[in-house]
């Protein structure tokens, strides 16, 4: 292979290249930042299970396993699985039950002595262990790996799957949140121009793909006028609100206030946060008290709280959820830290 | 009811946490509380106190500015600041002696806020279970943060009762989504009275002598029920 075909095929050439600074949507991609529950890897335990010899005994078997070793918390789990193996002489297994819920035997165990007196063995082969998941999966990777152990159901969230594929905004919604980020990034160098820390924000009507607020860090002036925090009040400002005057900086300013209050919506409900780092914790839940529709992040931060530090939006005892990304624009943003 | 907080210097005592002191600022602190329930604001008040003197102090205002960030603490914060620099100090020389005396448990922001600014101890009255950052959601205040500042020392408990009384009575009037918003006098007697009227004239039963009387009767022992309800209610707030 020539060299010259060995970088084409390596670095496929930009689709629209218009100098330098140009920047593709194609470039980046904004991944969900999702709660422990739907990103770890799901606990597996151990169950006893044994293959059906006699497939017309399956119907009475999975009866009567149901009532003397009910899945309890684990109705995810199907009784019964297919045997893939074509060479295996049975077609059907059967779960029994959890191994620390199985009485006391010495190995090594015997059929009868997993089933109460009750329940005949009579179809069923050798047990063995298997190891199942603790509890349901909650997106498509979790499902997918832990089937391979045991059969579960699984309540697919399709934009969930789509939001992990990087398939989940279109070319268009892309190019729309790359200028948002633009307009953050923008702001957060004019920041470090005055000597503030190089950190931007932006604040979206994503219902009328505005730009409603645009702010940099200020922490020069005030020890916690970070981004996030400026972006807030110049949002109260532009509803006619607000307590701080950021005048002075040509790069934080905001959309007039609307002649309809009624218009208004309530705080930052529904609005959409662009910011170039990670928020910290103060403007974390910042941003939860002003009721954010949805947070958009260039690249992570040392003590953040959306994905680093803590998940505040996936946070079970707060009454606010909403969608963390980050991603987006990626690379100019994580130059912005040098 | 006109509340009045004197800005008090230097009053002689060291110690920054003794129960005197304590009593004294979440006093004041408490006043700051009910100023923001009279103005329609969560009741949460709060006082910093550095070297015996208030160099900040704030109740919530978050419906006056339209900005879900101010609250009590971020209020007092700026006051500090603005301190600071009046007087020409140092802030984080003063923000490292300063403690903060507030009616509830300071919120996650609030929490990490106070780290941001190195305070190091925090006295308040009750947890809040919503948003709290000192345990109640998530501890903040002893996390392990190295770019958040310091860790604090958090005292409470000190008139629990009384702050999340105060919490109950702002909640009960504020939530126009709640039960309570169609529990009201108004609503209730237009109900009542329609159900009178439509058994009087639908409902050959109640026609008769007594069946009226007795209907008569429920309807206004229920009105008189909810008028005493009411009452103590209005009085309990004020």
């Amino acid at each position: 292979m020539s060299n010259e075909e060995h970088i084409g095929l390596m670095e496929p050439p930009p689709k629209r290249w218009k100098g330098p600074m140009c920047v593709t949507e194609d470039s980046w991609v904004a991944h969900p930042v999702l709660s422990d529950e739907e990103s770890q890897d799901i606990e597996m335990i151990e169950a006893f299970a044994a293959p059906i010899v006699d497939k017309k005994e399956t119907s009475r078997l999975v009866r009567e396993l149901g009532s003397i070793h009910p899945l309890n918390g684990l109705e995810h789990l199907k009784r019964v699985r297919a045997v893939k193996d074509k060479a295996s002489p049975h077609s059907l297994e059967v779960l029994l039950c959890l191994v620390h819920d199985a009485p006391d035997t010495e190995a090594p165990v015997s059929i009868d002595s997993l089933l109460s007196s009750a329940v005949s063995s009579e179809g069923l082969g050798q047990p063995f262990v298997v190891n199942v998941p603790a509890r349901a999966p909650l997106t498509r990777p979790q499902f997918e790996l832990v089937s391979k152990q045991w059969p579960t159901s699984f309540h697919e969230d399709k934009r969930v799957t789509l939001a992990l594929k990087g398939e989940l905004f279109s070319p268009e919604q892309k190019a729309r949140m790359q200028s948002y980020m633009m307009s953050a990034v923008a702001a957060a160098e004019a920041g470090k121009e005055l000597g503030m820390e190089a950190v931007g924000a932006a604040m979206v009507d994503p219902s009328t793909e505005t730009v409603v607020a645009v702010g940099h860090d200020c922490r020069a002036d005030h020890p916690l006028h970070h981004a996030a925090m400026v972006c807030i009040d110049l949002v109260a400002r532009s509803q006619g609100g607000g307590c701080y005057r950021f005048d002075r900086y040509p790069s934080c300013s905001f959309t007039p206030p609307d002649s309809d209050v009624t218009a208004q919506p309530y705080i930052c409900t529904g609005y959409d946060l662009y910011v170039t780092r990670e928020p910290c914790l103060m403007c974390a839940m910042a941003l939860v008290h002003s009721r954010i529709g949805r947070i958009f992040y260039g690249t992570g931060s040392a003590d953040g709280a959306f994905g680093t530090k803590y998940k505040l939006h996936s946070q079970k005892d707060l009454n606010h959820r909403f969608e963390v990304y980050e991603g987006v624009l990626g690379r100019q943003c994580e130059e912005l830290k040098k | 009811y006109e509340v009045t907080l004197v800005m008090e210097t230097k009053e002689g005592r060291s110690g920054d946490t003794a129960v005197e002191d304590i009593e004294t600022w979440m006093d004041k602190a408490f006043d700051m509380a009910k100023d923001a329930l009279q103005n329609g604001e969560v009741p949460v008040g709060c006082l910093m106190v550095y070297n015996s003197e208030v160099v900040g102090k704030g109740r919530n205002e978050v419906n006056e500015t339209k900005n879900a960030t101010r609250h009590a603490e971020m209020v007092a914060l700026d006051e500090l600041l603005n301190w600071c620099h009046s007087s020409n100090l140092d802030v984080s020389r003063v923000s490292r002696n300063t403690v903060l005396y507030v009616t509830v448990e300071p919120c996650v922001m609030c929490a990490a806020a106070l780290r941001l600014l190195n305070i190091p101890t925090v006295v308040y009255g009750c947890r809040n279970e919503r948003f709290g950052g000192c345990g109640s959601i998530l501890d903040v205040s002893s996390a392990d943060l190295p770019q958040t500042g310091n860790t604090f020392k958090c005292v409470s408990g000190h008139r629990a009762g009384e702050a999340v009384e105060m919490l109950k009575t702002f909640y009960k009037q504020e939530n126009p989504n709640g039960i309570n918003a169609y529990l009201n006098l108004p609503f209730i007697s237009v109900l009542l009275l329609f159900l009178h009227l439509s058994f009087y004239f639908f409902s050959p039963q109640t026609k008769n002598e007594e069946g009226l009387i007795i209907h008569d009767h429920i309807c206004r022992m229920i009105v008189l029920l909810l008028l005493i309800k009411d009452f103590f209610k209005l009085h309990y707030v004020t």
